[in-house]
C-alpha cells in the first residue's frame, strides 16, 4: 500500500515535470490537462495491477501513445525505438549491410531481389534464394526484423550466410555458405539514363542524398556521349515523399528564383517560406514531371512549385493529395518518437493540395489504373480522418485523360513515351514548358 | 511589526516550505526512477506525459485533452488482447442507464474473420436494414472507432445502447470508398431464450446469457414438461453461436442441471484471487438425459456451461469444437464512471476438473458436422494478442459425422442429438430393473 502511494506521487510529478518543459504548457486550460493525465494514470495503474497477467510497462505506454496520436489523422503515428531506428536509416538514405530486399517464407528469409552493385549482387546471390543461417545460427525461429538486424552491421565487417537455392535442382538440397563483406548500401537512390537527347531522372523518395543525387544525375547526363540534351523528364511516380528540405532543394535546382513552398503551423508565427536561389542546374531546359496517384507529400511540393512557376509540364494522373507536414519528435533515449502532423504546406500560388492533389497539365493514363482496386490505392481523400482542405478556390478540372491505345503495339511505359513526344514537340497544342528567358 | 504582519509572514513561509519540500522530494524520486528498473512505471508514465504535452503543443490544431487521453486509454487496452477495450464516458453512461434486457441495437448479425467485422445478415425492418446495410458489408468503424482487430463481443457491445440513441457506422462495400451511416438504435428482441418440442424431446436455445436467461430456462422446462408429458425423453440445450454474456447467468443455468459440485472457478492474477462457484441441490429436469449443441460460435459464458456439464458427465457435447475463450472481463469504472470504464480481461476460468479451455475450446463428445453451409468460425487462437493456452493442445478428435449422401437435414446436428437421446433412453429401459 505504501509503495503504491509512493509510486502514485512520482507519477503525477513525472507528468508535471514533463509539462513544465514546454513553455506554452501553462495557463488555465492546464487544469483540464492535469485532470486528463490523472485519469490516464489511474487507467494505467489499474491495468498494471489487475490485468490477468503482468504486462510490460513500456509496452503499455507504447500502445497508449500510439492510440493517442493515431486518432489525430492518418499521418500521425508513434514509432517505437526499433521503428524510429529504421526511419533514421530511411532518411539517411544508407546503412551498412549486404544489399538485399527480403521477406519471410516457410520460416526462412527469402531474397526478393539483390540490389545492384552491392555485396549481395557481387557475391551472386539471387532472387528466390533462401537464407537458412546467418553466421552459422539458424534463421528458423527468428522474426524478419531480428534477421535483418543480424545482417546489418558496420561497413567492412564480414558475414557468412548459408544459402538454400531451391531454384537450382543440383543445389536444391545442398545448402552452401557465402561470406560477404558489408558495405554502405544506399536506399531510394536517384537513377538516371539518356533517352536519346532527353535526360530521364527517376526519383524514388526524398532522403538526405536526393538533391545531391539529382545534381550528380544532371551533371552526368550532360557529360554522357550523345547529342546535346534537349530536355529532361523527372519521374516522381509512386514517390511517397520524405524530407521537406530535400524537396525544397530539388525544386530550387530547377528554379532561378521565387518561392518554392510555405508551411503554416497552428500559430501564425509558425509560418515559414522557402525560396529558390542559385540558378537552374539544367540551364532552363524544357522539363516534364511525371506524377500519378502514388506521388505524395514531398513529391507534390516539387510538382506544385514547378507547376505554379510554369517551369515544367506536369504529366500523368492526379497525385495523392497529402498537403501536410510531419515533424519527428523523439521521446528520449530508447523512448521512440512521435511522427506528428504539425503544419500544412502551400504551393507558391498559395494553394493547398490537401485531399485534392496536383492536377496534371496533361492527363495521361498508364493503362493499368483499373487493374488495382481503388481500396488498394487510396488517395488522401479516401483516408479516414484526413484533414479537410479549407481552400475554397475553385479548382480547374483535370483535362481529358489520354489513354494508351488498346490495340497494336504500345510502349512499355506510355506516360514516359508521351512525355518524350511532348519534349520533342510531337504533340500538337502541348508545348513543353521551359524556364522563361529574361 | 504588528502581530498581523508576523502572522501573514509565517503563513506564507509555511506554504513556501511545504511546496518547496514537495518539489525537492519529487525531483529526487524522478531522477532515481530514471536509473532503477523498479521505477520503470514512473519513468514510462513520464514518457507518456511528455508525448501528451508535445501533441498538445505542436499538433496542427488544438486537440481536445479529453480525446487524446481517451485515444491513449483505448490504445493501451485494445493492445492487451482482443477482448479488452475502453468505454468512453458517453458510451459507459449509455450502458449504465439501459434497462435490463430492453437495450437497443441496430439489428445486424455479424462475424469477425481475419480481424474484419462482416455483416452476416440484417434483421428485417430494423435500423440497419432500413438504412440499406447489406449482408457482406464490412463494418469498418463504429462512432469513428476503427473495429479492425476488435473481438466480436466488443464490436457488438459498441453497437448496443439505449434505444433512440444515435450511432454512426462506417461501412465498406466491395471496392467502393467507405461511407458513414447515421442510425438510431431501436429495441431489438432477439436475445430471449426460445424453446419447442421435437417430438418427445424438449429443445431449448439460448442465444446469449443475460439476467433473464435462467428464469426463462425454468419457464421453458416447465412448459416442455407440460406439453410432452411422461413421454419426455430428454432435452437438447442449443448453445451454438452463443457468444456468451453475463457470467452469473451461465452459472445459474449450469446449476439448474446439476445437483452438487463445482461449476466453475475464476482465478485472477494473484494466487489468492480465486472464486469458486458451486451448484445447489436440485436439477430442474430431474436428471433427464441432456445433449448440449456446440460449435465454433459457442464462446465464453456458453463454454462455462458446456465445460461444467461435460466434466460432471451430466450432458453429452454434440457438434464441433467451441471457440476457446477462457477469460473473464471486468468493467472497471474510472473516476466513478465520469472517466468512462475499462473493459479488461482480469481472470481466467477453469472447469470443475481444473482445466482451462482457453484456445483449446470445449471438445465435443460426439463430433457432428454443421453441414456444408456451416460458416468457417474464427477462433480465439486467431485473435491478436490472445492469452496462451494452459492445457495440452487438443488431440485430433476424428472426422465429423456427415449427413449420408442423398439425405438432407434441416439441422443435422439437432437430428443427431434427438437420435442420440432416443438411443440413450432405449438403452436405459432395456437395462433390467430389479424390484
Amino acid at each position: 500500500m505504501k509503495r503504491f502511494a509512493f509510486i502514485g506521487l512520482g507519477m503525477v510529478v513525472g507528468f508535471i515535470a514533463a509539462l513544465g518543459l514546454l513553455p506554452s504548457a501553462r495557463g488555465a486550460n492546464d487544469v483540464s490537462a492535469y485532470r486528463q493525465l490523472d485519469l490516464f494514470s489511474d487507467a494505467f495503474e489499474r491495468v498494471r495491477a489487475n490485468y490477468v497477467r503482468p504486462v510490460d510497462d513500456s509496452e503499455l505506454i507504447n500502445a497508449a501513445i500510439e492510440g493517442m496520436v493515431s486518432n489525430l489523422d492518418p499521418h500521425s503515428s508513434y514509432m517505437d525505438a526499433k521503428a524510429f531506428a529504421d526511419m533514421q536509416i530511411q532518411t539517411r538514405g544508407s546503412f551498412g549491410g549486404i544489399g538485399i530486399e527480403v521477406t519471410m517464407e516457410n520460416g526462412l528469409v527469402k531474397i526478393i531481389s539483390p540490389i545492384d552493385n552491392t555485396p549481395a549482387s557481387k557475391a551472386g546471390l539471387k532472387a528466390g534464394d533462401y537464407i537458412a543461417a546467418i553466421n552459422g545460427t539458424a534463421v528458423q525461429g527468428l522474426d524478419l526484423n531480428a534477421a535483418i538486424e543480424k545482417m546489418r552491421g558496420p561497413e567492412g565487417s564480414k558475414i557468412t550466410l548459408t544459402i538454400l537455392r531451391t531454384t537450382d535442382k543440383a543445389l536444391a538440397k545442398k545448402p552452401f555458405d557465402v561470406t560477404l563483406t558489408r558495405a554502405v548500401v544506399a536506399v531510394d537512390q536517384v537513377r538516371w539514363h539518356r533517352e536519346g537527347d532527353i535526360g530521364y531522372i527517376r526519383m524514388p523518395g526524398f532522403n538526405e542524398n536526393t538533391a545531391s543525387g539529382l545534381e550528380d544525375a544532371v551533371r552526368d547526363l550532360k557529360r554522357q556521349p550523345g547529342p546535346p540534351i534537349r530536355g529532361y523528364v523527372l519521374d516522381l511516380r509512386n514517390n511517397p515523399g520524405g524530407l521537406l528540405d530535400q524537396a525544397v532543394q530539388v525544386s530550387d535546382d530547377f528554379l532561378a528564383a521565387g518561392e518554392v513552398v510555405s508551411t503554416r503551423g497552428r500559430h501564425a508565427d509558425d509560418t515559414q517560406r522557402y525560396d529558390a536561389h542559385g540558378g537552374d542546374i539544367t540551364d532552363g531546359k524544357p522539363l516534364v514531371v511525371l506524377i500519378n496517384g502514388g506521388t505524395a507529400s514531398a513529391s507534390e511540393i516539387v510538382a506544385g512549385a514547378l507547376q505554379d512557376h510554369r517551369r515544367a509540364t506536369i504529366l500523368g494522373m492526379t497525385s495523392f493529395g497529402k498537403g501536410s507536414v510531419q515533424t519527428i519528435i523523439p521521446l528520449g533515449e530508447g523512448g521512440g518518437a512521435l511522427r506528428l502532423t504539425t503544419a500544412r504546406y502551400y504551393t507558391p500560388s498559395g494553394h493547398s493540395i490537401q485531399a485534392q492533389g496536383i492536377i496534371p497539365d496533361v492527363s495521361v493514363a498508364a493503362g493499368d489504373e483499373d487493374d488495382i482496386p481503388r481500396i488498394a490505392r487510396p488517395s488522401e481523400a479516401d483516408l479516414r480522418g484526413h484533414l479537410v482542405n479549407g481552400d475554397t478556390t475553385a479548382r480547374r478540372p483535370a483535362p481529358n485523360i489520354i489513354r494508351p491505345p488498346t490495340s497494336g503495339t504500345k510502349p512499355a511505359d506510355f506516360q514516359l513515351a508521351f512525355a518524350l513526344d511532348v519534349l520533342h514537340g510531337k504533340v500538337a497544342g502541348i508545348p513543353a514548358k521551359s524556364a522563361k528567358v529574361n | 511589526m504588528t502581530t498581523g504582519g508576523a502572522m501573514r509572514g509565517l503563513f506564507l513561509g509555511v506554504l513556501g516550505v511545504v511546496a518547496g519540500a514537495g518539489l525537492a522530494v519529487a525531483a529526487t524520486h524522478f531522477a532515481y526512477g530514471a536509473n532503477h528498473a523498479g521505477f520503470g512505471a514512473e519513468r514510462e508514465l513520464a514518457r507518456f506525459g511528455l508525448a501528451f504535452a508535445q501533441v498538445r503543443d505542436h499538433y496542427l490544431s488544438q486537440p481536445e485533452d479529453r480525446k487524446l487521453v481517451e485515444g491513449a486509454i483505448n490504445g493501451m487496452l485494445t493492445n492487451l488482447d482482443a477482448h479488452s477495450s475502453y468505454f468512453d464516458p458517453d458510451t459507459f453512461a449509455a450502458m449504465e442507464t439501459k434497462a435490463a434486457g430492453a437495450y437497443g441495437g441496430i439489428g445486424v448479425v455479424i462475424s469477425v474473420r481475419d480481424g474484419a467485422t462482416k455483416v452476416v445478415s440484417v434483421v428485417k425492418a430494423m435500423p440497419a436494414a432500413r438504412a440499406g446495410v447489406r449482408a457482406g458489408d464490412e463494418l469498418v468503424a463504429i462512432d469513428g472507432i476503427a473495429m479492425r482487430g476488435h473481438a466480436l463481443g466488443d464490436v457488438s457491445a459498441r453497437m448496443r445502447g439505449t434505444a433512440g440513441t444515435p450511432v454512426k457506422v462506417t461501412i465498406a462495400r466491395a471496392s467502393a470508398k467507405p461511407f458513414d451511416l447515421e442510425l438510431t438504435r431501436d429495441v431489438i428482441e432477439v436475445e430471449r431464450l426460445t424453446w419447442h418440442r421435437e417430438g418427445d424431446v424438449g429443445y431449448i436455445k439460448i442465444v446469449a446469457f443475460s439476467d433473464r436467461t435462467e428464469p426463462d430456462l425454468r419457464a421453458a422446462v416447465a412448459s416442455l414438461r407440460r406439453q410432452i408429458g411422461p413421454a419426455l425423453k430428454g432435452y437438447v440445450l442449443d448453445l451454438r453461436d452463443n457468444g456468451g454474456g453475463v457470467l452469473q447467468a451461465s452459472i445459474d443455468v449450469a446449476d439448474d442441471f446439476l445437483d452438487a459440485g463445482e461449476i466453475v472457478s475464476v482465478r485472477g492474477r494473484s494466487l489468492r484471487d480465486i472464486e469458486r462457484y458451486n451448484a445447489h441441490p436440485g436439477d430442474i429436469t430431474d436428471g433427464k438425459p441432456l445433449v448440449v449443441l456446440i460449435n465454433g460460435g459457442t464462446a465464453s459464458a456458453s463454454e462455462i456451461v458446456a465445460g461444467a456439464l461435460q466434466d460432471h458427465h451430466r450432458a453429452k457435447m454434440l457438434g464441433s469444437l467451441s471457440f476457446g475463450k477462457g477469460s473473464v472481463q471486468s468493467i472497471v469504472p474510472l473516476d466513478n464512471g465520469a472517466g468512462g470504464a475499462l473493459h479488461m480481461t482480469t481472470a481466467r476460468y477453469y472447469t470443475p476438473s481444473g482445466r482451462s479451455i482457453q484456445v483449446t475450446g470445449v471438445v465435443p463428445d460426439i463430433y457432428v458436422s454443421g453441414g456444408p453451409d456451416a460458416p468457417q468460425y474464427q477462433r480465439e487462437a486467431e485473435l491478436p494478442h490472445h492469452l496462451d493456452a494452459e492445457g495440452p493442445p487438443v488431440q485430433a478428435f476424428g472426422t465429423p459425422l456427415e449427413p449420408a449422401a442423398g439425405h438432407s437435414y434441416l439441422d443435422f446436428q439437432l437430428s443427431m442429438a434427438v437420435a442420440f437421446l432416443h438411443k440413450t433412453m432405449a438403452a436405459r429401459s432395456a437395462t433390467p430393473h430389479h424390484a
